[in-house]
């Protein structure tokens, strides 16, 4: 290229190499103040003082995964209801209620909790709390209301099985696991289970999962833990009892041996690929190894799949693996999307990436990059007050102890080569891989055949039907 | 409305910020939070899809990719591999009026972001290569069919630009632009996008969060001190000026495979630098903020038409900006009637109480000091304000300008910009 003036052709400072990192400051977790109210409800406080901002969760033992097949979804679809209005006032006066102070209530549910939470300005976030409570402990869940929510879930769940995202997840979910596993069902329910939903179920889900033993208050932000203690025992003084007892459950998956599932979606000008099996639990030993070795393969932009299929191959804009650590043993799972014409070879470097993981683990200086990154980015992930309560209330979800958090980075940073390579040894099987792949079933299906990696059965059903059986 | 802050103002609610300009025209903003454990820098290019010529719409964004395939001391890849390394996160966007590139990273490691930064900033031509242009266009085509061509609805966005703006205005195309445009671009068109536009007079450097002014302004000296200031930039391509109102209702009605029906209706509005903005983007809030929303209210919980809504306003610089509504059905549901339903509460605002606005303010203002809790935010408000106002100082006084805004202005704003003259129409019918 011949010059410009504007180029620069020399420079003045030594630009061959990084400039030297300067002081290192220490970074702490909040520290979290434990107390137990006298109905059983755990409570935790992180002090923030920072910005004049209040985060609130109360966490539930609600999760999906704690009910029966018959009524999958229904722990979404009653956090949904919630904003139908208390005893005490109608859905819209709720939502003018706390949106007038600021502030915005959320409900969310995961397979083994419930969280409602909101984020206020310090000086109203008493206020705030005492709507909180009312929601969750005088829930009216009028006819009206709960009609409402059931119908826009199951426009939602038509939306869900024409977007080719939530279609890879909800079929690479129950491809992965054995008929019964609650982690195969589509995240959201089924159509059945979702038209079971009514007054009458959303009440006797209140009342037997929202309860204060093995629920949790987190408070975070610019306050007093004293006066926090004393607010919310008043706040929550009425509220009593226990939780059903949880569905008890192991997990198994569907296939012992690789297997390649097309979902035909014939419009798709681009191929929603899973590649995965079952994992282990966030209580799992292999924990802090795990999440060192995830970041070296598909956690992290620099990881070893994303250079390959995106800055090598140019297959994707993306692709991420992760480790689903639930209280019982979530799925392992990679997920990309790449134009049709290179699926199966997009697989095949998937496949030959895990296998070369699964055989020889990290190298070493890759675990040192990663160590550093893990260890860094932790205060990043801390930086509001929103994030320090989530982080909080998976402690109570999750049974964790109390300096969890707080050992991490040393945990993270302690984890040695060949630990890492033998809990990806343990935890990455590449001759149980279960491969979903939603695209144009006529363009694919042979390519990946070709690849050998094993059986390749193609789902034409339209959504609702019943599962598919093994591949052919 | 009260103060945020309750009794008196809280000293973490005013942002400090001082303003340097180096003498290439650089200008450096520097924002000191003792209390913050890491450093935000963030870069704003005054370059987006705007600046594109005609053939090579798309090409800002593939340019933007193209900043993170290495410099003349940095590999392909490496300021991605450094910064992680460094414990530090970092992206880019382009949008139609900038282009931002941005990290935070434990501030021990600030001086490695300005080295990063300025090495692509001066930098970037020895290191281009066809091949690397060749895996980011395949990369760029794969975000455009995952995110557009592969999504129901997915076009919606470039539908409505091309009848908010005429032909010619330089917002009638998508940021994403086209395939074959892409497909067109050449090493050639990237030197020179790059010599016009990525030069420190058309540059803001915001470095915010832990770190002494003196130290951050002495080392963004050392590293972008000696960059050549760059030549004036283009007139925009196309015709800026614009009629201020669309002029009647436009339509435009789709049959698509997508699950539910969906009607958006946008109206063109004015700029960010209009006195009236404020009180458009309450009313966006009015409309479409939270569950009290009008929309919410009307539309999913009263009527029962829609199952989802959304109000949003565009923040854009150039002649015009854009407000759009929109309602996805329940099978079944007409799209003319969701039409119908979203003109009501458009033409509705008319009748906004004073409670009704002091919710939306409530919520901004909420919105607004969550994000001051991240230094990246701070940096990035820092760099718009200074790029887009010539003013960091914006910062401090934008919640104040939208706790002025009263239902009056609402009214001035509903009769003004959202009647039948001034709205495009896009309906989407599933078509099985």
């Amino acid at each position: 290229m011949s010059a410009h003036p504007t180029d620069v052709t020399g420079s003045l400072v030594d630009r061959s190499l990084p400039p030297a990192p300067g002081k290192v400051d220490s970074f702490g977790f909040p520290t979290v103040h434990s107390s137990v109210l006298a109905n059983g409800l755990a409570l935790r406080v992180a002090c923030l003082p920072r910005l004049p901002l209040v985060a609130v969760a109360l966490v539930l033992p609600a999760g999906e995964s704690m009910l029966g097949d018959a009524h999958a979804g229904h722990a979404i679809l009653a956090g949904d209801a919630l904003e139908g209005g208390t005893s005490a006032r109608t859905g819209s006066d709720l939502a003018d209620a706390l949106e007038g102070l600021g502030a915005a209530l959320r409900v969310s549910v995961g397979w083994d909790a419930t969280t409602v939470s909101l984020t206020s300005l310090a000086d109203r976030w008493e206020k705030a709390l005492a709507l909180l409570t009312e929601v969750v402990l005088q829930p009216a869940f009028p006819h009206d209301e709960v009609v409402r929510v059931r119908e826009q879930q199951l426009a939602r769940l038509r939306q869900r099985a024409m977007d080719p995202v939530s279609l890879a997840n909800d079929r690479s979910a129950e491809l992965l696991h054995a008929p019964g596993v609650p982690y195969g069902r589509p995240a959201r329910g089924t159509l059945a289970s979702v038209r079971r939903f009514d007054p009458t179920a959303a009440r006797t889900l209140a009342s037997a999962h929202y309860r204060p033993r093995g629920a949790g208050l987190v408070v975070a932000g610019d306050v007093d833990p004293d006066w926090v203690t004393r607010v919310s025992a008043n706040a929550l003084a009425q509220w009593e009892g226990a939780p059903a007892a949880g569905r008890h459950f192991e997990v198994h998956p569907r296939f012992h041996e690789a297997t390649v599932h097309v979902i035909d979606r014939p419009e798709s000008v681009q191929s929603e690929i899973r590649v995965g099996h079952t994992g282990v639990s966030m209580g799992h030993p292999d924990y802090h190894a795990l999440v060192v070795v995830n970041s070296v393969l598909g956690g992290a932009f620099t990881s070893r799949l994303n250079l390959s299929l995106r800055e090598r191959h140019g297959f994707t804009y993306g692709v991420r693996t992760g480790f689903a650590f639930r209280r019982r043993a979530g799925p392992f799972s990679t997920s990309t999307a790449v134009a049709t014409d290179v699926t199966a070879p997009a697989v095949r470097e998937i496949v030959a990436e895990l296998t070369q993981m699964a055989e020889a683990g990290p190298t070493e200086e890759e675990m040192e990059a990663t160590r550093d990154y893990l260890a860094g980015v932790f205060p990043l992930q801390l930086e509001t007050t929103g994030q320090v309560a989530a982080r909080v209330a998976e402690l109570i979800v999750y049974d964790l102890p109390d300096d969890h958090y707080r050992r991490y980075r040393d945990r993270v940073r302690s984890v040695s080569r060949d630990a890492a390579a033998a809990a990806a040894r343990r935890h990455i099987r590449p001759a149980q891989l279960t491969v979903v792949v939603v695209g144009a079933a006529d363009q694919v299906v042979g390519p990946l055949e070709a690849l050998g990696i094993g059986p390749v059965a193609v789902h034409r059903r339209p959504p609702g039907e019943p599962a598919p059986g093994a591949p052919r | 409305m009260s103060n945020a802050a309750g009794d008196g103002p809280h000293p973490m609610l005013r942002v400090p910020w001082e303003l340097h300009e180096l003498p290439n025209g650089l200008r450096v903003v520097l924002s000191s939070d003792a209390s913050a454990g890491v450093v935000g820098v963030n870069l704003w290019y005054g370059v987006g899809s705007r600046n594109e010529r005609p053939g090579r719409t798309g090409f800002a964004h593939l340019f933007e990719h193209m900043m993170f395939q290495g410099s003349a001391n940095i590999p392909k890849n490496g300021h991605f591999e450094l910064v992680e390394r460094a414990g530090g996160s970092l992206n880019a966007t382009t949008w139609f009026d900038r282009t931002n590139y941005y990290q935070s990273l434990p501030s021990h490691q600030l001086e490695l972001a300005l080295w990063l930064e300025s090495d692509r900033m001066g930098w970037l031509v020895p290191a281009l290569t066809q091949e690397t242009l060749d895996n980011q266009r395949e990369v760029v085509k794969n975000e455009k069919r995952q995110r557009y061509d592969n999504q129901p609805y997915g076009d919606w966005d470039e539908r409505l630009h091309a009848m908010v703006f005429p032909p010619e205005h330089p917002y009638h195309h998508a940021v994403i632009g086209s395939m074959e445009d892409l497909d067109a671009a050449t090493i050639d068109d990237v030197v020179e996008f790059f010599r016009t536009y990525y030069v420190p007079s058309n540059a803001v450097l915001s470095i915010a969060g832990n770190l002494v002014a003196e130290h951050a302004l002495d080392a963004a000296a050392r590293w972008f001190g000696e960059i050549p200031r760059g030549g004036p930039i283009p007139p925009l391509p196309g015709c800026p000026e614009l009629p201020p109102r669309i002029g009647e209702t436009v339509r435009d009605e789709v049959r698509a495979r997508v699950p539910l029906p969906r009607t958006l209706i946008a109206c063109r509005i004015p700029t960010i630098h209009d006195p009236q903005f404020h009180a458009i983007e309450v009313a966006g809030a009015v409309l479409g903020t939270g569950r009290g929303a009008r929309l919410y209210r009307a539309l999913v919980r009263q009527r029962r038409l829609a199952k989802d809504v959304v109000a949003y306003v565009y923040p854009l610089t150039t002649g015009a900006s854009m407000l759009v509504v929109w309602a996805t059905g329940y099978p079944g549901t007409d799209c003319t009637e969701l039409e119908a339903a979203l003109v009501q509460q458009l033409e509705g605002l008319t009748s906004v109480t004073d409670r009704e606005v002091e919710r939306a303010i409530a919520l901004t203002d909420t919105r607004f000091v969550r994000l001051l809790e991240q230094v990246s935010e701070r940096a990035d408000m820092l760099s718009m304000f200074t790029l887009m106002f010539d003013d960091p100082d914006r910062v401090n006084r934008e919640m104040d300008y939208i706790r002025r805004v009263t239902a009056t202005d609402l009214r001035t704003v509903a009769q003004e910009w959202l009647g039948p003259d001034n709205r495009a129409v896009l309906a989407y019918t599933p078509d099985s």
